[in-house]
Parts: C-alpha cells; structure tokens; sequence
C-alpha cells in the first residue's frame, strides 16, 4: 500500500539530482579527480617537516642547527657543492623536476620550501 | 684596476655556476647508471672526490679548460635513458591528458536518459 502509494508519487516527480558544478575550481577537481599525480596540493606545515627531514638527514649536518629559516652555506657551514646535492635530495623527496636554473638559485631553506610549496606538481 | 677586478669576480662567478651545475647533471647521471643505492652512494663519492682534488686551483685559464674537459666527459658518459619525472617533459605523462578546451563539458544526466 505504502509502496504503491510512493511508487505513483515518484511517477510525477522529478527528484532532482545533484546539479552540475558551477564554479571553475570544483568543475576542475571533479574530471582529475583520479589523477595519480600533482593533485594533492600539500599543506605549508608537511612541506616544511619534510623538508627539514631532507635536510637533517644529510651526513653533513647538525640536526639540532636546522631550523626553517636556515641559510645552508652561511648558518650550516656547507659547500656549494652540497647545497648541490641537498636540492637533489629534495627534487627525489617531492618528486619534481627543477630545472638547471632555478636549481642554482635555491641556497636556503625557506627558500626551498617556498619554491616547493609554489610548485603546482608537487607531492 | 676595478674594473679588471669586477670582470675577474664576474668570470669567477661563471666559473663556479658552470661547476655547480656539471655537478648536479653529472650526480644526476649518476644516479641514472647505478639505479641501486648502495653502488650509487660509491659512485657519488667518488664524483665528489674527483671536484674535490680540484678545489684549490687559482689560475682561471687552467679552471677554464678543466670545466670544459669535465663536460665533454659528461657528454661521453650520458645515459641513453635518463630517469625523468613523469610530468617534466621526456617524460611518459608529458602531454598525456590535456586540458580539454574550455568550451567543453561533460553532462551528468543519470536517470534522465529516458526523455520525461
């Protein structure tokens, strides 16, 4: 009784379904939304954890020296051949691939982490 | 005498650009020919030895010549088949899925197909 009664009232209305997405941002996310890849913008804070993970873990340095705001050739004593290599380490942890030139320019951590969390493909 | 000092601080300066950089490509190349760790860590140091004997060097033609015959072993020992991230172009996602024009949209009518 109370199946045939629903059953007629859902002949005659129209259940709207929940509409298109309007606004660009959301429309975006929705057909990329099994990308495996540069989507999952991070946050500020896990950039930065992770960053200093990178570089407290390099043999060179003093873990307790390593701070967020830490120049790598004047505040850790390094060389400019391991500022090198610390960019390397940090290109493999994120996953990206920065090119030669701005490379060369990163020296410090905050600087690195900006260009991290500035980078739209970074996971 | 400034200026000859100035140009001489600037080509230093293109000097150890140019040193820093055929570090990282060499590192990277590197990495590219011993994909396990542990042989990679060797070879790394190994590479970094080799800048490091190096060091102290003065004479700017002499740094000249040696960062040339350093790129030209670079050049020689080129892996076929780099590593490179997927998105970065040479990569195997490069490309893959454009954005679609943004004229284009796709329609979600679920439960309309049958035109009430």
């Amino acid at each position: 009784m109370a199946s045939a009664l629903r059953s007629s009232i859902l002949r005659h209305i129209r259940v709207p379904i929940s509409g298109t997405l309007n606004l660009n941002g959301s429309r975006l996310w929705t057909f990329r939304s099994m990308s495996s890849h540069g989507d999952d913008h991070l946050d500020k804070q896990e950039v930065v954890d992770r960053v200093l993970d990178v570089v407290k873990s390099f043999p060179k340095v003093d873990p307790s020296k390593v701070t967020p705001d830490v120049h790598f050739q004047k505040d850790l004593g390094l060389d400019s051949l391991d500022t090198v290599e610390i960019v390397m380490a940090i290109e493999e942890e994120f996953k990206l691939e920065i090119p030669d030139k701005e490379a060369d320019k990163i020296d410090s951590c905050p600087l690195a982490i900006e260009y991290i969390y500035n980078h739209p493909m970074s996971s | 005498m400034n200026l000859a000092t100035a140009s001489y601080l600037a080509r230093r300066a293109a000097q150890k650009e140019r040193v820093r950089t055929l570090y990282r490509r060499a590192l990277k190349d590197t990495l590219n020919w011993a994909v396990h760790r542990h042989l990679f860590y060797h070879d790394a140091d190994a590479l970094r030895e080799k800048f490091e004997a190096n060091r102290n060097v003065e004479d700017i033609e002499l740094i000249d010549r040696m960062i040339a015959a350093g790129e030209a072993s670079y050049n020689k020992w080129r892996h076929p088949d780099p590593y490179i991230v997927p998105w970065a172009p040479g990569g195997t996602k490069f490309c893959r899925n454009p954005t679609p024009p943004p004229g284009i949209e796709i329609i979600h009518d679920y439960g309309r197909e049958d035109n009430y």
